[in-house]
């Protein structure tokens, strides 16, 4: 299957990348400079926005550090209906410095609660004495499908022992786990409270060692080393919402398999519109923006349990 | 509204001037152009989707901005590369000179070869690489002096880092106003407005000879409202830093900020295009 659409890709971008050079060599054989208003007009396959969008990377609630446009919940979800978001999974910004975290996934659960586009992703601090009762709470009582991680910001690495139990755990429960690798670039950081970049290489042996464990990596701008990294370890996913360069989400799932990059936006700390730009520019085919944009996630929040045999994967 | 974007009239409506078009920035490729090329032909889709009509990149031009020898020889031998781009799209594309305060005696002679008898509009002081060079370095006031009297362009890249610069040869916003306060009827553009945005923005407020350029950074929600809001829409140049940014990250910073559809067409075109009329009125 993930061979199948790289090679579409493949095709997709060999496509157009050739319709553009040959536009070029046009330019320049005929010596006579393009109007301006002149440019290949074939450089993007034919697309249409998915009727069912998944955004995997949202958070409500007020970042720390200053007010956005966007962070109430009403003009937020109206830009969702706006841009065809049909479902956004929302973290909340409270997690990052908040300890009582039972008190932070109660509000989430309870806001989610009122729109039907949200689910909520609860947080979970291993750091904190029994964080196993608020793992339990977000994906029993509050039936969340999973929940956000924010190692950055609660002081852990990914290969600490106590990430591999959560992982364990929430495997169990049939939750998915997002690792936030960074809220923010950190370079804008405040210097009062500055959180360094996830590594996400000890991801490698928690994979093989939970074979059923679901992962998802969010806010990675990712190097092509990092995308080495993603590659390497599997069933990991990507959201796309900090995937940044023209050609820079088809570059990641040429790396690492259309089927493991999910679409997200980061939104609202970051312009929704944004990511949703991208998968237009990027040159993909619709069967792979469609992928992207709505049946990875589909597929992700399903559990093991739930999904039927012949879908499993 | 398709895939976020605006419909087609609007965005030809805002007559887009890329003010920060960055393909191959380091290095043009070894034969003077071809990764050049490559990168422009990667962006054409983006170009192409948001109707851009003009756009501006940084040319080598052989006074020692990049790290390979041979380059800089062959670009000042075969004077002819530098111009392929601009020959290749000439309706499209607008060209600046990177220039290389290391070495003031090239720059300035650069600066007539290029800019005064050649197609160039402005200069872009580099951030990084072998032409870095602090805005206050004291090589700087015979060049900006002589970009001054020929009326062109200058594009400084600035970076507020948190955690201080990484080299003494960055620029930041407050440093460029400072430069910038010593010329007060030449104009600035700041590049990435700093980065950290929230203390660039503050930095230049001030000095109203300085704009800002909105590229190079995440597409974080809220910027163009301060900018705008500080220092009025007419101190506000887009950039898209495209292809190693995106049409997302960089056009959706304005075109969706909550300021009016004219203060959206000042910062998309309107503003670039009166900066570039002083030098374009003397070719």
């Amino acid at each position: 299957m993930a061979f199948h659409r790289r090679e579409l890709i493949h095709g997709a971008l060999a496509a157009g990348t050739a319709s553009m050079v040959a536009a070029s060599e046009g330019e320049k054989s005929a010596t006579t400079p393009l109007p301006s208003n002149v440019l290949p007009s074939n450089v993007l396959p034919p697309m249409s926005m998915p009727s069912k969008v998944i955004d995997t990377n949202v958070s409500l609630f007020h970042w720390p550090f200053r007010r956005l446009p966007l962070d109430e919940v009403n003009e937020l979800c109206a830009k969702f209906q706006q841009l065809g978001i049909t479902e956004a999974w929302a973290g909340s910004f409270e997690a990052l410095l908040h300890r009582d975290l039972r008190k932070v996934n109660e509000r989430l659960q309870k806001l989610c609660q009122k729109r039907a586009e949200l689910i909520p992703v609860g947080a979970v601090n291993p750091n904190l004495p029994d964080w196993k009762h608020d793992l339990n709470l977000c994906l029993g009582r509050f039936a969340m499908p999973g929940v956000r991680l924010l190692p950055g910001y609660h002081g852990y690495a990914l290969d600490d022992a106590v990430f591999g139990e959560l992982l364990v755990t929430a495997t169990k429960l049939g939750g998915f786990v997002q690792v936030v690798v960074a809220m923010e670039d950190t370079r804008t950081q405040s210097s009062s409270l500055q959180a360094p970049n996830v590594d996400p290489r000890p991801l490698q042996h928690w994979m093989q060692q939970i074979p059923d464990a679901k992962v998802q990596i969010l806010n990675c701008r990712p190097s092509a080393s990092d995308r080495q990294t993603f590659a390497s370890i599997p069933r990991l996913t990507v959201d796309t919402s900090r995937v940044d360069g023209t050609d820079g989400v088809a570059t990641l799932a040429n790396a690492i398999g259309i089927d493991r990059v999910l679409y997200g936006s980061h939104s609202p700390f970051l312009i929704p519109e944004a990511a949703c730009i991208r998968m237009v520019e990027t040159g993909i085919p619709a069967v792979d923006v469609k992928a992207i944009m709505q049946e990875n996630a589909e597929h992700f929040r399903i559990t093991k349990s739930t999904l039927p045999h012949n879908q499993q994967r | 509204m398709f895939f976020g974007l605006p419909p087609t009239e609007t965005l030809r409506g805002y007559r887009i001037w890329d003010s920060y078009f960055t393909p191959a920035f380091s290095h043009p490729g070894t034969d003077g152009s071809s990764k050049l090329i490559n990168d422009i032909e990667k962006s054409m889709a983006a170009i192409q989707l948001g109707h851009f009509e003009k756009l501006c990149y940084f040319a080598h031009v052989g006074i020692g901005t990049t790290t390979d020898p041979e380059l800089e020889n062959l670009l000042r031998r075969k004077p002819e590369l530098v111009l392929k781009p601009l020959e290749r799209l000439p309706n499209k594309l607008l060209g600046m000179i990177q220039l290389n305060l290391q070495n003031p005696k090239g720059s300035l002679e650069a600066l007539d070869q290029w800019v005064k008898n050649g197609p160039m509009l402005g200069v872009y002081f580099p951030g990084s690489g072998p032409a870095a060079a602090n805005c206050l370095d004291p090589h700087a006031t015979k060049v900006v002096e002589r970009v001054s009297e020929l009326g062109a362009v200058i594009m400084q890249h600035t970076w507020l880092k948190t955690g201080g610069k990484r080299s003494p040869n960055e620029s930041t916003p407050m440093e460029l106003a400072t430069l910038a306060s010593r010329y007060p009827r030449q104009k600035f553009i700041c590049a990435h407005a700093g980065g950290e945005w929230e203390q660039g923005i503050r930095a230049v407020r001030d000095t109203p000879n300085v704009l800002i350029e909105t590229s190079g950074f995440d597409a974080t929600a809220g910027f163009i409202e301060m900018a705008t809001r500080e220092l009025g829409s007419k101190r506000i140049i887009f950039g898209s830093h495209l292809p190693s940014r995106s049409l997302g990250t960089e056009l959706a910073k304005v075109i969706t900020a909550q300021i009016s559809e004219e203060e959206k067409k000042d910062i998309l075109g309107r503003n670039y295009r009166k900066l570039l009329s002083v030098i374009q009125s003397r070719k």
